[in-house]
């Protein structure tokens, strides 16, 4: 009986990673696509409404949903916090407090990260080429992270159930 | 004498990155309270000055003499100050990449240079900046004491067409400023006599007298004064005149033809002009084209001469045919 209780337990854990796994697959893509919204509203506000970074994150933040959501607000509120810490700083610290709670991957942070050297120090135009250059990276990352989840989210959703059935077998 | 009044604004040093501002903070506080510029030249010796010259000051915030001995802020310290001072935007900052110069909460100004890029012959933007001239506002309530009463003509009710003269850093701002808030508010300085306070109509081409951030004044300017911020004096003179019906003009640095046209034109409209031109007399001022006609048709009243001489500010008067004027003060009797 115990042991038939464990039995379930075990699949129903690896059933369960496996939709994990199969969900993180799956919301790559989707965060990515946010990112790049996010990305050319950023744009707009630098070339149209020449809002000052940490408003103009603060205000992408409003917008966004969660995860991507926190990484502007902080990165925004240590911009603001006045401790003499810079744009580039303050990004790569929220990026580094906040990466682990998204979905995406080091590419996508490292696009983000290259990003964080130029924003908000040179002229507009140099500007909006940079974001527009980052876009474009994270366009080509959306397009890598789709051809995964096609492969790989049903195979990690039945590779969970199996992985458990398979620890159920070799146990008894 | 100007000075003596009331010193406020010490929020400077949030403009410098941790390092920099950790050894400044290390100076005298009684130096520190004087200091009037900061200069930053990357590779270069950190340079503060005050009215009594320059110093060095070392890694440990010690002043010297020595540039050996100073601390020689790198790129990464120059790299910083900009992001801090832009508000890690510096791309809202294009106008005043132009010019130059930003003006910066508290209604310091910090000039720049760097190599210029160049579009159909007019500078377009300054980049790689690596000199900052941080010059310290200082809001010195009570300057304009001694010299307002001078200016005001009891009979007629008025401010008299004054020009204010002295050579850079001796103080004409920080006059100016005094004079705008207290004409505007009704108060003649050191004298008793009181009026309702006047319109005053101020033209800060410079951002220098109101230190105006997003059209508001960072100093207190009075509660009658209109700021045309960042406009060029000729054209800001006439609009002023169109739109806002100024008792009194006060206008920073003239000197070019378009702004003596301005003044004429202010003065044929009964408003009383109160300007500063840079020069160190009456003479020196004669020889500028565009100021010569405004001396020989006599349009001002009143000339001021400002002096600056270890770390006092005195003054002289001249009347509209460059008499200097013999004043009695407070008993003594004096050149003012």
């Amino acid at each position: 009986m115990l042991k038939l209780i464990g039995a379930v337990l075990i699949l129903l854990s690896g059933t369960l990673a496996g939709f994990h796994q199969a969900s993180r697959f799956a919301a790559r893509p989707r965060q990515i696509r946010e990112l790049i919204l996010a990305m050319q509203r950023l744009e707009t506000e630098i070339s149209y409404g020449f809002t000052p970074l940490p408003e103009a994150f603060r205000k992408m933040s409003d917008q966004l949903g969660e995860p991507l959501k926190h990484i502007f607000k902080s990165a925004a509120g240590h911009m603001a916090s006045g401790g003499g810490i810079t744009a580039q700083e303050s990004i790569q610290r929220s990026l580094h407090e906040n990466w682990k709670r998204t979905a995406m991957k080091t590419p996508e942070r490292d696009i983000l990260h290259q990003l964080s050297f130029t924003l908000g120090t040179s002229d507009r135009q140099d500007q909006i080429k940079h974001i527009a250059l980052a876009a474009q990276q994270l366009k080509h990352e959306e397009v890598v992270a789709r051809d995964e989840q096609a492969k790989y989210e049903k195979i990690s959703r039945s590779l969970g159930l199996l992985i458990g059935a398979l620890i159920v077998i070799l146990i008894f | 004498m100007l000075g003596g009044g009331r010193i406020t604004n010490l929020n400077w040093l949030e403009l410098f990155p941790d390092r920099i501002k950790s050894m400044l903070l290390e100076l005298p506080p009684e130096y520190l309270g004087r200091v009037e510029e900061v200069r930053i030249r990357e590779g270069r010796p950190l340079e503060v000055n005050e009215s009594g010259g320059h110093r060095f000051v070392t890694g440990q915030g010690l002043l010297t003499m020595e540039k050996d001995k100073a601390y020689r802020p790198g790129r990464d310290d120059c790299r910083r100050i900009l992001d801090l001072i832009s508000n890690h935007s510096l791309y809202t900052l294009e106008e005043e990449l132009r010019k130059g110069f930003i003006t910066v909460p508290g209604g310091h100004r910090i000039g720049l240079a760097g190599r210029t890029v160049l579009s159909n012959g007019r500078v377009e933007h300054i980049r790689d900046i690596s000199g900052f001239n941080v010059r310290i506002a200082r809001e010195v309530q009570g300057a304009a004491n001694d010299i307002l009463p001078f200016l005001y003509d009891e009979k007629e009710r008025r401010m008299k067409h004054t020009l204010i003269l002295s050579p850079p850093q001796h103080g004409k701002t920080t006059l100016l400023r005094d004079l705008t808030r207290q004409i505007s508010s009704g108060s003649l300085g050191s004298s008793p006599v009181k009026h309702a306070g006047m319109k005053v109509g101020v033209i800060d081409e410079r951002s220098e007298i109101a230190g105006s951030l997003h059209g508001v004044p960072s100093f207190d300017v009075g509660p009658r004064t209109d700021v045309m911020d960042a406009c060029p004096k000729a054209e800001g003179m006439m609009m002023m005149l169109r739109s806002m019906s100024p008792d009194v003009l006060i206008v920073d640095e003239i000197g070019r033809e378009e702004d003596a046209e301005a003044v004429t034109e202010a003065l044929h409209a009964g408003i009383s002009v109160i300007a500063s031109a840079h020069g160190s007399g009456p003479e020196e001022l004669h020889s500028r084209p565009a100021m010569q006609k405004l001396m020989d048709n006599r349009m001002f009243e009143m000339y001021v001469l400002l002096q600056r001489s270890s770390g006092r500010t005195t003054f002289r008067l001249m009347d509209r045919q460059l008499r200097v004027l013999q004043l009695r003060v407070k008993g003594e009797t004096h050149h003012a």
